[in-house]
């Protein structure tokens, strides 16, 4: 079983990106598991096709500590197994602790089947606190992908988020696995997250173009590949599913300083 | 022995511990500084800090918002009497499990908060914040205003996480609190000789005691703070003419507030030992220029004092020449115990408290006997090996220091929240002279020694049972 985290800036899609990058594995004959570990606990919408799901934080607050697996768990498309951690509403709380408490949650009800071939965690935009670290500690995910984009913001997030996976690296023997770039029509832009990436001492392992496709597929509540599996996007997702099948590369990353980072964008972001 | 070689004591707290001799008269005591790590401080946190002075307030509601442990591990933890109601001795508490961390724990404290006004229907409710409390951000301020709003009911935030600092800081929030109440009603007719008791707590009685002097005298007491007190008192404290502050540890900070605020002075004083509750008593009647009532004073102090120093002599006679270890809270309590005991004819070797100043330590340092060592912050094992090595007879200090003082053989003295008996006042100094001789000079310790001197290493198999101790011996 192979446990995967997926992070990067909040927005930048990487909820869409775990639901299609699933969706084409499970097309692959691939058993996986999705945990979103996000309180708008929307991470497997496509998947389920709708907010059908109820989260993980909600069951133990309605219900108590008596909770079935059946609760929590629901099958969406092609078997894929669909979990959401919940969590508070902004600005009260602890979801932090929420992420802890849910996982450990599901370790006891035994959602970690040895048959899976993957689990992914879908964890939401920053780490602000170890809570969200929870997912990458000792004995969970060992691999790590960031999504990110050719904006600015998006590679400061994604340059910040490697410190973390730095400090954890050495603990707990997490890696990352490469930077995913879902587009936004940013110049060069495939280019320089291929440059940023390999500063990392890591790689670009897919670059996802932007295609309106998605948003339609999504308005139907559905990933391009189970909305139409002959799209050209559709193909994209089929791609980074095989790539990440099949990557060997495991790097403990090598974060930039501010400055370098800002050249970076200098030298790939100005093109006249 | 220098510090150096006693093999309990951490490096970073050396100059935390000072011996009183020629050599280094000078030399500076660190204190006022955060509990080094391993050094098993015998503090409180902060929330404690802020508990124990607040919760004597009779007729309040305290309500711990956090983990039941917050509450359960300090419930009725003062012994102070109240001459009327009873409301303190509850430990109420938020009670929050893993669910109200997760989603927040300010809906189940507003929900206490009314279910307690409602059942018990408090002049105030004080909400004490603890550590998780802290941590997930719970608006408690905002909790308390709401619910004070809606039922009329005076609901105090204490603002007391545990990790904002050390026992001293919960004192503050305790004062910072009380100044929240201070100045919400005003008096009738003001009495031209009012004064407030701070830092009086009323351990088994005390405050009577001492309110019964000055209620001889003519002088009247508006507020104790907080020993018996009602939130009403509390109150009209502002309305006082003089602030006589016993507990300076935890007190002198609403002293100085008082002072800035309603412009109130205040003196420090201690009502225990002969010469202090004199000089407690003459202070405070000094204070209002009235040449009779201190005549009075002085009356009433001859009288008390001819009244006791008979059956004291016979104390004195036994206890000469035994030495104390005087381990405190608050430092002005050491200084009073220093005292006390060279009225008893013995000799404190060592001083400490948990939350002294440099101000105070001076005091203690001027008072204190050549060769005796004074420290701040003292950890068990600090105060274990210190009473072997300056041959203790007995230790004077609260709960924690208890067991320390019983398993090295050696009498103890509650002196702080679980005294029995009043040790305040003229008569209280007889009833610490009874404790003091049935305990130091008890023929347990003798047989206790006796038992201990023993081979205590029972053998397991072929292998010898050792009793690791972090002090070697």
């Amino acid at each position: 079983m192979r446990q995967i985290a997926i992070y990067g800036k909040g927005g930048i899609g990487k909820s869409t990106t775990t639901q299609n990058l699933t969706a084409a594995l499970a097309e692959m004959g691939k058993k996986v598991m999705v945990v979103g570990c996000d309180p708008k606990a929307d991470s497997t919408r496509l998947l389920l096709g709708g907010l059908a799901q109820k989260a993980v934080l909600d069951v133990l607050r309605e219900e108590g500590e008596m909770i079935d697996l059946e609760d929590i768990m629901k099958v969406g498309f092609s078997g894929i197994r669909c979990v959401e951690s919940g969590g508070p509403e902004p600005g009260v709380g602890c979801a932090g602790r929420g992420i802890i408490t849910s996982i450990s949650m599901l370790e006891n009800l035994d959602a970690y089947d040895e048959n899976l071939d993957y689990v992914f965690y879908d964890v939401l935009g920053d780490v602000v606190c170890g809570g969200f670290a929870m997912p990458i500690r000792e004995g969970k995910a060992k691999e790590i992908y960031i999504v990110a984009s050719g904006e600015m913001m998006a590679m400061y997030a994604a340059n910040n988020i490697c410190k973390g996976v730095k400090k954890y690296a050495n603990t707990g023997g997490v890696r990352l696995g490469g930077i995913i770039c879902n587009s936004r029509k940013v110049d060069n832009e495939e280019a320089m997250l291929k440059a940023f990436a390999e500063k990392l001492g890591s790689q670009l392992i897919q670059f996802v173009p932007r295609d309106n496709m998605v948003q339609r597929a999504e308005i139907h509540k559905k990933t391009v590949i189970q909305y139409d599996p002959s799209q050209p996007q559709a193909d994209v997702y089929r791609s980074l599913a095989m790539n990440i099948d099949g990557n060997e590369m495991f790097v403990i990353p090598e974060p930039m300083h501010t400055d370098e980072l800002e050249k970076l964008l200098m030298e790939y972001g100005l093109l006249d | 022995m220098s510090m150096n070689e006693r093999s309990a004591v951490l490096s970073d707290r050396r100059r935390q511990i000072y011996k009183k001799d020629t050599a280094d008269r000078d030399a500076d005591i660190v204190c006022d500084v955060n509990s080094v790590a391993g050094a098993m401080s015998q503090r409180g946190c902060v929330y404690n800090g802020a508990r124990v002075v607040l919760n004597p307030i009779t007729d309040a509601v305290h309500l711990v918002h956090g983990a039941i442990g917050c509450a359960a591990y300090t419930c009725d933890i003062r012994g102070s009497l109240s001459s009327g109601p009873e409301t303190y001795r509850y430990s109420f508490s938020t009670d929050m499990r893993e669910k109200d961390v997760i989603f927040g724990g300010e809906e189940k404290l507003y929900q206490a908060l009314r279910g307690l006004i409602e059942e018990h229907r408090p002049p105030a409710v004080f909400a004490y914040s603890t550590c998780i409390v802290g941590v997930i951000g719970d608006d408690l301020r905002a909790v308390c205003k709401r619910v004070e709003e809606e039922t009329g009911t005076i609901v105090v935030p204490v603002q007391s996480e545990g990790f904002k600092g050390n026992k001293a800081d919960g004192y503050h929030a305790a004062c910072d609190a009380l100044l929240e109440i201070i100045g919400r009603s005003d008096r009738g007719a003001d009495s031209p000789r009012a004064i407030n008791l701070l830092g009086e707590f009323n351990l088994a009685g005390e405050l009577w005691v001492i309110k019964n002097y000055l209620a001889e005298l003519g002088i009247e007491v508006v507020a104790t703070l907080t020993g018996d007190a009602r939130v009403a008192e509390i109150m009209q404290a502002h309305t006082a003419g003089l602030n006589a502050v016993q507990c300076a540890g935890s007190m002198t900070y609403l002293a100085k507030k008082m002072q800035k605020k309603y412009g109130i002075p205040f003196v420090k004083v201690s009502f225990f030992g002969l010469d202090d509750t004199e000089e407690a008593l003459i202070k405070i009647a000094g204070f209002f220029d009235e040449p009779a009532l201190v005549k009075r004073a002085w009356k009433l102090c001859r009288e008390r004092r001819a009244a006791v120093d008979r059956e004291l002599d016979l104390y004195r006679d036994v206890l000469k020449g035994k030495r104390a270890a005087v381990y405190m809270g608050g430092a002005f309590k050491t200084l009073s115990l220093i005292k006390a005991f060279r009225d008893l004819g013995m000799e404190v070797v060592v001083a400490g408290s948990q939350t002294g100043k440099s101000e105070d330590y001076e005091e203690i340092r001027a008072e204190a006997m050549d060769g005796a060592v004074i420290i701040d912050d003292a950890g068990v094992l600090e105060l274990v090996e210190l009473i072997g090595e300056q041959e203790v007879d007995i230790l004077v200090g609260g709960v924690k220091e208890r067991p320390i003082a019983y398993k090295s053989g050696i009498g103890f003295c509650d002196f702080n929240h679980e005294r029995k008996r009043f040790f305040s006042g003229f008569e209280g100094l007889l009833n610490f002279a009874r404790e003091v001789h049935a305990t130091v000079n008890s023929p347990v310790w003798a047989a206790y020694r006796k038992i201990t001197t023993a081979d205590r290493r029972p053998a397991i198999a072929d292998k010898e049972c050792r009793f690791e101790r972090g002090d070697g011996r």
